[in-house]
Order: structure tokens, then C-alpha cells, then sequence
């Protein structure tokens, strides 16, 4: 969990090109969307793109999007249950 | 109807954003590629919306914010911007993205960047302009279709003031498409050596420059543009000159009453054989300057020759990053800009001293 967790980090900061914090710098379940990191709703779009290409993981149920992209723990969590079911 | 230009900002392949001094040096370039110096961006722009910004967004919104800054306007009554390439960079991404992941859902955000009128958007989101907001992509003449329409806005409704602009950018991609067309030199020459070099090509060039065009005089003013006019294909050189004639005619302006020609030169011979034979007829015994030197050649460089001739009436100087001759007439009055691209888009841009 913890490398998927620092993978996805490095994913994240990449993708939506967040400057001046370091992957590292993003707290395990510090909230994606708000002040803090100041993602928006075209940042998730990104993040479903992001998991689509990365992991092959679709989030099939709009209403699981909040859940999903709580943090980046919830994502991973999302990624570990889904990967796992799929095998 | 004039327009008065309030301020005039652009970021350039020279020092122009934000320096107090007009052209003082030149910057030398030894490639065939001409790139903008961009400024630290975080001191225009919050940086949290940068990270989604393409260089030619950046460049663009942070010259159109200090130009409203400059002229004192925090909301102009309408944004009309010219572009012939738009957002090619993000244009890039996506299309590349699209072939990579085999057409399956790709990122939004350089799909949704791509567009052309990305910028004059981008503009009125910061500033939260709900005004006149329209982008002209007609090739080599799209600076001039936006600032006829900001004229024609001016004169024809209640705008008092509007923000135009022109730009067009490099990517690594546009400029290996383009030098595989032949439009620039093989054999990479100093930017300064451009017009001593006969032969083929040019050399690629970008920019962003924005204006706040008033229909009132104010004491800011650099310059006023009286008359903008384009034409497309002309047959040969006797309609090019024609449609100068007329240009000139119809507004009773004799080649003596211009000041200072600006033309489009941009070292390609058979290019500059249009003005050289212009500047012997319709156009003689006019003091002329190059500008593409400067700014290399791209669709909107038209911009960039405006920034130029709207200091130089304000300065009432010629810099002497471009090698002219002094003129006898103590005070230039009248400018004038011809250029053409690649002989397609022609076009005649008249500033005045207000």
C-alpha cells in the first residue's frame, strides 16, 4: 500500500502539474479537492483519465467519485479492492 | 475613426515586458528560431492557475493584465484577440495523447486549452469580463481582422475602451513541420545578418502583444492607429500597389506626409522582392525599417511591428536595434506598417502621433 500510495503521488503531481509542493508533500489523507492542494472539478476528470491509464480501473458508479478522490489513501484503497477483484 | 492606443505591451523574442527602456540592445540569436524571454510569471499570475497554462497562454495573459494595468482599466468593454495557430502546444499534447492511448479517453485539460480563443477567455475569467469576447483565426491576417473589429467596435457601438491583441507560438513540432515546408534558413545565420544574407527562408518567430485601444484621447496615449486595411492573394505587383494606392488615396495621404515605412521584410528573397519593388513605386523615398530581426516571422508578427511603430511615435525615436539611418524631420507624425505573409495576407496598418 505504501508504495502504491507514494506512486500515486508522484502520479498526481505529474499529471495536474501542481507546482512548488513536492509528491512527498501531499499528506496520505489530506483532501485532493479545497484549499490545500486548490484542485477543481476539471482536476477530476484528470484523476479518472489517470486511472484508467494507469491502472486500467474505471469508476463505474459517478457516486462513488467523492469516495474515490477523497485523498490519495482512498484512491489507492479504490485501486487495491478493484485490481484485486479483477484478478 | 481613431483609436487611441493607451498602452501597448508584448513579450518577445527581445527584452520588451516590463523594461523602461525601448530596444535598448538586441538580443543575438544564431539559430533560425526566434524564442520569447518570458518573465517570472508568479508576479502576474496566481500560480495556482499557471500549472494548467501552455507558454503561449502564460505569455498572453501576462501581457494583457499589464497592459489593463498600464492604461488604468480593470475591465475593458470587450477582448478581441488574433491568433493563427492557437494553443498549439496543448493542440500537440492531445492529438499525440489521442495516438498513444490507442483514441481512448485522454486528458481533458489540453483538449480544453487547445482551443483559439483559450486566451481571450482566459483573460476575461481573470479579470471576470462578461463583455464582447471574440478570437479571429484568418491565417497571416488575424491580428488585423481583431484590431478592424476593435476599431469597428469603437466607432460603431458604446465601447469606450477595448483590449486587443495578436500572438502565435513555436513548438518543437510546428517548427519541424514548417522548416520541412522550406519557410526557414538551412544555414543558421546571426539574427542581425538577416537582410544581408540573399536567399531562401526566414527565420520562425513568436510573440504576444496586447493593446487597450479608447475612443478618447487620454494623457497615456502612445499613439493613435487611423486606418487598418487588408487584402488577400493579389495577383501581381501591380495590384499590390494598387491596393496601396488606394489605401493611401482615399484617405488623401501623399507618400511625404509618412514618416517612417515599417515593412515586412523577413530575409527570404522572393519575399522581399515585393517590398523592394513597392518601396521603388507606390511607396518611394519613404525612410524605412525592418522589424523581423527582432521578433522573427510568424502569422501575427503584425503585433509586434504596432508595439513597434506606437514607441517610436511616443518616443519619437528610432532605437538603434534597428540600424536606420536619422531622418531629417525632427518629429514622426505618421508610421506606417506594411506586411505580407508569404504573399497571401497583405496589410496596411496607419498609426499617427494623437
Amino acid at each position: 500500500m505504501d508504495k502504491l500510495i507514494a506512486d500515486l503521488k508522484e502520479q498526481i503531481a505529474a499529471q495536474l502539474k501542481i507546482k512548488n509542493i513536492e509528491p512527498s508533500d501531499i499528506g496520505d489523507d489530506e483532501p485532493l479537492f479545497g484549499d490545500n492542494l486548490g484542485l477543481d472539478s476539471l482536476d477530476v476528470l484528470e484523476l479518472i483519465v489517470l486511472l484508467k491509464q494507469n491502472y486500467k480501473l474505471k469508476v463505474s458508479n459517478a457516486e462513488d467519485g467523492p469516495k474515490v478522490f477523497q485523498s490519495v489513501r482512498t484512491m489507492a484503497e479504490f485501486i487495491t479492492a478493484n485490481q484485486t477483484q479483477n484478478v | 475613426m481613431k483609436a487611441y492606443i493607451s498602452s501597448a505591451i508584448t513579450i518577445s523574442p527581445q527584452k520588451t515586458f516590463k523594461n523602461p527602456l525601448f530596444l535598448d540592445e538586441v538580443e543575438v540569436y544564431t539559430d533560425n528560431r526566434l524564442t520569447c524571454i518570458e518573465p517570472d510569471y508568479s508576479e502576474a499570475i496566481d500560480p495556482r492557475l499557471i500549472r494548467r497554462m501552455s507558454r503561449i497562454i502564460k505569455m498572453s495573459v501576462a501581457s494583457a493584465l499589464a497592459c489593463l494595468k498600464e492604461a488604468a482599466v480593470a475591465i475593458p468593454d470587450a477582448i478581441v484577440t488574433g491568433t493563427a495557430y492557437g494553443c498549439l502546444e496543448d493542440t500537440s499534447v492531445f492529438l499525440s495523447n489521442m495516438i498513444e492511448y490507442s483514441e481512448e479517453p485522454i486528458t481533458p485539460t489540453a483538449f480544453v486549452q487547445s482551443t483559439h480563443n483559450t486566451i481571450g477567455a482566459q483573460v476575461a475569467l481573470l479579470i471576470k469580463c462578461r463583455q464582447y469576447n471574440n478570437t479571429f483565426v484568418s491565417g497571416g491576417a488575424s491580428f488585423e481582422n481583431a484590431l478592424l473589429d476593435a476599431m469597428m467596435l469603437l466607432a460603431e457601438n458604446d465601447n469606450s475602451n477595448v483590449l486587443v491583441g495578436g500572438m502565435d507560438e513555436i513548438t518543437d513540432m510546428s517548427h519541424i513541420v514548417l522548416s520541412r515546408m522550406g519557410l526557414y534558413k538551412r544555414k543558421p545565420a546571426s539574427n542581425l545578418d538577416l537582410f544581408k544574407t540573399a536567399s531562401k527562408g526566414t527565420i520562425n518567430g513568436e510573440g504576444a502583444a496586447f493593446f487597450l485601444l479608447a475612443n478618447k484621447p487620454s494623457s497615456r496615449d502612445l499613439a493613435c492607429v487611423d486606418a487598418v486595411t487588408t487584402f488577400y492573394k493579389p495577383t501581381d505587383i501591380t495590384e499590390t500597389a494598387n491596393y496601396i494606392k488606394t489605401f493611401l488615396t482615399t484617405r488623401a495621404i501623399n507618400c511625404s506626409d509618412i514618416d517612417l515605412l515599417i515593412t515586412g521584410n523577413n530575409g527570404d528573397t522572393k519575399n522581399d522582392e515585393i517590398y523592394a519593388q513597392i518601396q521603388t513605386s507606390v511607396l518611394a523615398d519613404i525612410p524605412s525599417v525592418n522589424y523581423k530581426h527582432l521578433c522573427g516571422e510568424y502569422p501575427t508578427s503584425t503585433a509586434f511591428a504596432v508595439w513597434l511603430g506606437s514607441n517610436i511615435i511616443k518616443n519619437n525615436a528610432i532605437p538603434d536595434a534597428l540600424n536606420f539611418k536619422p531622418i531629417s524631420k525632427s518629429k514622426i507624425n505618421k508610421v506606417l506598417i506594411y506586411n505580407h505573409y508569404q504573399n497571401t495576407y497583405h496589410s496596411l496598418i496607419l498609426l499617427s502621433s494623437c
